[in-house]
């Protein structure tokens, strides 16, 4: 719940404490200046400088072979003129938009359902858990091509009842829906922080509706939702980046190629495409910039719309 | 795209004279070529500096792509390489197929260039005229055993870039068992047409049970293509790096794929893509599944082991059809030298190790293609295994009737082959016509080159 407490506040601009500045805490500072130096020298190298980088880049033609030449905004300008760009957004939505929400309504119930005090509680979790730790793996993207593929799992169930299953990893028309499938798959991950959140709502609330006569879908929809809202947010946030930025399962599912016809190109495929194959490493960095800009964007909308769905207890 | 070329105008005219002579069977070419350095670029300034051999102990490293049989061969070599120079040491650095561009291309920018590399013919251009490699005609490496016609395939503005390890041909290869099955004759090779290759691949679907086709999908490769439009006397790339062929000509072509479709010659859009990502072992050869497919010569050993039965080489159709014939040599890959390599010496002694020595050759047989060193050809014929035998005859066979080779493909080429296979799916899934891919294909294919 730390992490929810502290989007809130920066959310609504009420970070600031005046304890904070006391003598005693100055020791605090110190230490935990020491324990962050570490974070804060990955952050430089690796985040902070090759961003740097990217955006110098962002305006040369650098090609990974040569030495860039400066060539100011014809990166930029060349995105507009690039069909193929323009549908690796195309794909891209329709991934964030249809998986991130199924994936937070199947989360949001297995929470629910393990949250009502079941024996063994802890194992189901990890159970239900596990798909988010190798979902994001190599392993399981090779695993999805077998099992969506032509004589895969899904056509022999198929097959059960008679119907005549197809290759859907190598079909246009169906191979992103097997990503789709994949990302909804790995709800572990904000399963176990709705978990959380459902612990904290307090039993009476439940008690005093129940006096009231209030069913169960009374209860979800006006004690349930409201007090998760923090959290759903903070979930819905935290995975729309994730998809905006998925790549490793449409990679190793289309074989790298963004195949079949472009289905499963998704933003970042294209992107690596476009730097380390075209060797137009350029370009492909002004449309990391792009990314950047989109989520950036994505993300401030929904700050914004918080304001009038999101309900903070305090 | 149009920065990114600038550095390369003015080798309209030196394209010309290496496109003219690569794999060229015709003698004439090598005049064409021969001592010629006028057209002088940025990768021939510092030409004059000696090399000298290191006495000391150097470590040089070598990048290949391949399959598994591949690396073991190669560690072999380097091994026998390192007894033979006790001072030298090659450390190994290879990947697959798949990773092997977007890992070199990222050793470059990071300046840590392998001192020896493989390299192949859509990339080469790209990497020679960006200043990576050496002109391997300063470096110590005898080439006067190399087969001339093939030498010259790794020329570029008079520099030598690349030498060629060996050779290959785009060709049918077939299963007489699936054949006999199906009661179809095998064609005569050297006569057949286009339109006898569509009605025997949908006759074989037709007549085996389902699941076993004719043929598998090929639209996915440009060779296929290329050698199309050779037989009509048009080009792929033409001499001067530009799109060769007129858009009917790939429209009739694509047109040839969906009259395969519609037969059943081959198999439905979805399993064709799945199978074109399995490579040999996945593919109908392979599995028993398919009578015919389009590889490349030295892929025939993989594919007979993989199906467990003799599959045969065949000409492509169409060579006695149009105008002339359209199959050619293509070097199967080069070997090249990083132009800033600190060991110069080291790396050409390695080179020349593997291009000329009897018993490296004895290791490598035919798997780098068939050896360009002609001694070394010669030497290892009786160790060649069946398979690889009967590709080595088959290209005997081709030599009389391959008039030329098409030009070196130009900066940029490297983007083709994903747009081949990307627009081939469009096509066949039925989401664009013949015309359509066609045009869509040479929009596409003429803005990577930079045309």
């Amino acid at each position: 719940m730390a992490v929810v407490t502290e989007l809130r506040k920066s959310a609504s601009g009420k970070g600031k404490d005046p304890a904070r500045k006391s003598a005693a805490h100055r020791g605090d500072a110190k230490a935990a200046l020491f324990f962050l130096g570490p974070w804060f020298l990955g952050l430089i190298v690796i985040t902070l400088g090759p961003m740097i980088a990217s955006g110098y880049l962002s305006f040369t033609d650098y090609s990974l072979l040569e030495a860039p030449h400066w060539i100011g905004l014809d990166n930029y300008t060349r995105m507009f003129d690039d069909p193929r760009l323009l549908n690796s957004l195309k794909v891209t939505f329709t991934y964030v938009i249809v998986s991130v929400p199924l994936q937070l309504a199947a989360a949001l119930a297995l929470a629910m359902l393990l949250d009502r005090g079941l024996r063994g509680l802890a194992f189901y979790r990890s159970v239900f858990y596990l798909p988010s730790l190798l979902g994001g793996s190599v392993a399981v993207a090779l695993l999805w091509r077998q099992v969506f593929g032509a004589e895969g799992l899904v056509n022999q169930f198929l097959a059960l009842f008679g119907i005549q299953g197809q290759g859907w990893v190598s079909h246009p028309d169906y191979a992103l829906g097997t990503l789709i499938i994949l990302n909804v798959w790995t709800f572990g991950a904000p399963m176990v922080i709705f978990l959380a959140g459902l612990r904290q709502i307090p039993q009476m609330y439940y008690e005093a509706a129940e006096i009231d006569g209030a069913g169960r879908w009374r209860k979800f929809r006006n004690i349930t939702v409201p007090l998760l809202t923090p959290i759903i947010f903070f979930n819905l946030i935290l995975q729309l980046i994730n998809a905006f930025q998925t790549f490793t399962q449409a990679a190793v599912i289309s074989g790298g190629t963004g195949g079949p016809a472009d289905s499963t190109m998704v933003y970042t495929l294209y992107l690596y495409q476009k730097g380390f194959a075209s060797l137009d490493m350029g370009y492909a960095s002004a449309m990391a910039w792009l990314l950047l800009a989109i989520v950036a964007g994505m993300t401030a909308v929904n700050f914004l719309a918080s304001k009038y769905w999101v309900f903070y207890n305090d | 795209m149009n920065s990114k070329h600038s550095l390369t105008r003015g080798r309209t005219a030196a394209r010309w004279r290496a496109g003219a002579a690569v794999m060229a069977v015709a003698a004439l070419s090598l005049t064409a070529c021969s001592g010629d350095n006028g057209a002088a670029t940025d990768s021939d300034d510092d030409s004059a500096a000696p090399v000298v051999e290191e006495t000391g102990p150097v470590t040089i490293r070598f990048s290949w792509w391949g399959s598994d049989t591949r690396h073991e061969t190669t560690q072999k070599v380097i091994e026998l390489f390192e007894e033979k120079n006790p001072n030298i040491t090659v450390t190994p650095d290879y990947t697959d197929w798949g990773g092997y561009w977007d890992k070199l291309a990222t050793t470059v920018a990071g300046g840590d260039t392998p001192d020896v590399m493989t390299q192949e013919e859509r990339y080469l251009s790209d990497y020679a005229a960006r200043g990576v490699l050496a002109d391997m005609n300063d470096l110590p490496i005898a080439t006067d055993k190399i087969d001339s016609t093939v030498l010259e395939s790794g020329q570029i503005d008079g520099g030598l870039y690349g030498v060629a390890t060996g050779v290959n041909a785009y060709s049918i290869v077939a299963d007489p068992a699936i054949f006999e099955e199906a009661g179809v004759e095998m064609p005569d090779d050297t006569t057949w047409t286009w339109e006898d290759f569509v009605d025997i691949a949908n006759e074989i679907s037709a007549n085996t049970p389902d699941g076993t086709y004719g043929v598998q999908d090929f639209g996915g490769n440009e060779a296929g293509f290329s050698i199309y439009a050779r037989q009509h006397g048009e080009s792929l790339y033409d001499a001067d790096g530009k799109l060769g062929y007129s858009e009917q000509t790939l429209t009739d072509w694509n047109q040839m794929m969906l009259d395969i479709i519609d037969g059943g010659g081959e198999p439905d859009a979805a399993r064709s893509v799945e199978i074109a990502e399995g490579g040999p072992e996945q593919s109908l050869l392979g599995t028993n599944k398919g009578a015919m497919g389009f590889w490349w010569s030295n892929q025939l050993s993989a594919i007979s082991a993989a199906a467990g039965r003799d599959l045969v080489l065949l000409r492509a159709p169409g060579e006695s059809e149009a105008e002339r014939t359209g199959m050619y040599f293509k070097p199967a890959m080069y070997y090249s030298v990083s132009k800033t390599t600190e060991h110069p010496a080291a790396a050409a002694k390695f080179v020349d190790f593997l291009l000329n020595d009897p018993e490296a050759g004895a290791l490598i047989l035919s798997d780098r293609g068939l050896p360009a060193n002609t001694d070394v050809r010669e030497a290892v014929a009786g160790d060649l295994a069946p398979a690889d035998q009967q590709a080595a005859d088959f290209l005997a066979s081709l030599s009389d009737d391959i008039v030329d080779g098409p030009a070196v493909p130009p900066e940029g080429a490297a983007d083709i082959p994903e747009i081949t296979s990307r627009i081939n799916t469009e096509l066949i899934f039925e989401r664009m016509s013949a015309a359509d891919a066609a045009k869509q294909f040479t929009q596409e294919a003429a803005a990577a080159i930079g045309q």
